[in-house]
């Protein structure tokens, strides 16, 4: 671990080299990237994962298949405390899977500086939630938490 | 649902006339040429300070069922004033609610009366209670009178009682005018909790008349604009304070469906920093709700944009 930057193994891992050679984002960015990708190929066990870049965006991303003949799904690596808009939100929507057509939606991965993450899907237009079907059970349980009296 | 020329206010509304004469229901055209479209009163909006409030039921309904309007009951019960677990008239609505009712041609405003010195009335009403007692005490005292007369008949009739207990009963009917106390605890009052003349004349209507101020900021505006769109595409809205957004959107009445999404309005290029998003969707995914980002567009006046933010559930 005391070797120094230049022989840190994460730096002369080829899939660092390969997302610093993007040349698009800087290296808190490509840190949170890299951490992504472990996460995916890692963890994970995700299929065919790429990594892309946006120049207009000064993003990379990630697409990959949760499993073998999944969909294809498009992953973008995002610090915790970086300032977006949903204008920015939309721009990665747009973004073109390589048959051409627009990611429906897109899972935005949240880096916090302990470099745990979180997935959380963003999708355009209205997607219904499940519908609440615990709760129709709750009104039989004898345990019940009474409601406070205002 | 009942239709609004059956409707029993309008009776009293035709009768405001204070000469005797019937003012003219006003009725909003739902077709520029006076069309075919049936048509409907106006739903008075009672701007008190600032806040919108609908008084009339009519109102109320009319505003619910036919133009998805829900607004919030904030009034006490007539007859459960001291709980506010269920709530009624005024119903108060939400700016973006009324300004979306006016922009429709559905409402006019009209200016809720500002408290004022109500000396006089409170001095007449004393008086009115005061008159109100008398009258009631020299009925309960004749009321008394007459019983105890027949308590008496009744003992001479008899004959089987004693000379000494028909003379108490003499004695207790010839002190009762001196000795009778009737409180004020006592008196009966009427509560009244109608009113049959409901309504104004035009020149008051005129006075009152009012006008809803303009969006005075960018975050006004930004709301107004995902309100009227997500009304217009038949979703139903309340507030979302209590769920850290700008509105809940319901897919029917919020009485029989839980609200799918909740909406926060933000302008499309305001930066805010990624955690915001995440406590949001947190948020949303523990009360089983979708959040919902709105923001209109800024190239085409009628388009909003809307993403949808879950939480993946991959752990």
């Amino acid at each position: 671990m005391d070797e120094g930057s230049s022989g840190n193994w994460m730096w002369r891992h080829p899939k660092f080299q390969e997302l610093t050679s993007l040349d698009v984002a800087d290296s808190s960015q490509l840190y949170s990237a890299f951490l992504v990708y472990l996460d995916l190929t890692e963890v994970r066990q995700w299929h065919e994962v790429t990594c892309k870049s946006c120049d207009n965006l000064q993003l990379i991303y990630f697409e990959g298949r949760e499993g073998e003949g999944a969909p294809l799904q498009l992953v973008v690596p995002v610090q915790c405390q970086r300032l977006l808009s949903h204008q920015w939100l939309r721009s990665v929507l747009s973004l073109v899977s390589p048959d051409g057509s627009p990611h429906q939606s897109v899972l935005i991965v949240a880096v916090a500086s302990d470099s745990s993450l979180v997935y959380h899907r963003f999708t355009d237009g209205f997607v219904t939630p499940e519908p609440p079907d615990h709760v129709l059970n709750t009104g039989k349980r004898s345990g019940r938490r009474k409601r406070p009296q205002v | 649902m009942q239709q609004p020329s059956e409707e029993p206010e309008r009776n009293s509304e035709c009768s405001a006339g204070t000469s005797g004469e019937s003012t003219a229901v006003r009725q909003h055209e739902s077709t520029p040429g006076g069309g075919v479209e049936p048509k409907e009163p106006l739903i008075q909006l009672y701007l008190a300070d600032s806040v919108p409030l609908l008084w009339r039921s009519a109102h109320v309904k009319l505003a619910r069922e036919r133009l998805g309007v829900v607004g919030a009951a904030v009034g006490s019960l007539a007859r459960q004033p001291r709980q506010n677990c269920r709530l009624s008239r005024p119903v108060q609505l939400l700016w973006e609610e009324a300004r979306f009712l006016l922009e429709n041609g559905r409402a006019e405003l009209v200016k809720a009366l500002k408290p004022q010195n109500y000396e006089q009335e409170i001095q007449s009403y004393a008086h009115y209670l005061e008159r109100n007692h008398e009258e009631q005490q020299t009925f309960a005292l004749e009321e008394k009178k007459q019983v105890l007369k027949r308590v008496m008949e009744d003992k001479c009739k008899d004959g089987a009682s004693a000379p000494s207990s028909i003379q108490s009963v003499k004695g207790s009917l010839d002190s009762l005018e001196s000795s009778f106390k009737f409180p004020c605890s006592a008196v009966m009052v009427q509560l009244c909790t109608a009113r049959a003349r409901f309504s104004y004349t035009p020149e008051e209507r005129l006075w009152l008349s009012a006008e809803l101020a303009n969006p005075v900021d960018e975050r006004q505006k930004v709301r107004y604009r995902v309100f009227s769109d997500l009304r217009e595409k038949g979703y139903y809205l309340t507030s979302a304070g209590k769920f850290g957004g700008d509105y809940l959107v319901y897919p029917g009445d919020p009485l029989r469906f839980h609200a799918h999404f909740i909406a926060v309005c933000v302008p499309l290029d305001k930066e805010t920093p990624f955690s915001d998003y995440l406590s949001l969707s947190r948020l949303g995914s523990n009360v089983k709700k979708t959040i919902l980002l709105c923001s209109p567009s800024q190239t085409d006046a009628n388009y909003v944009h809307y993403t949808s933010i879950q939480w993946s559930g991959m752990v």
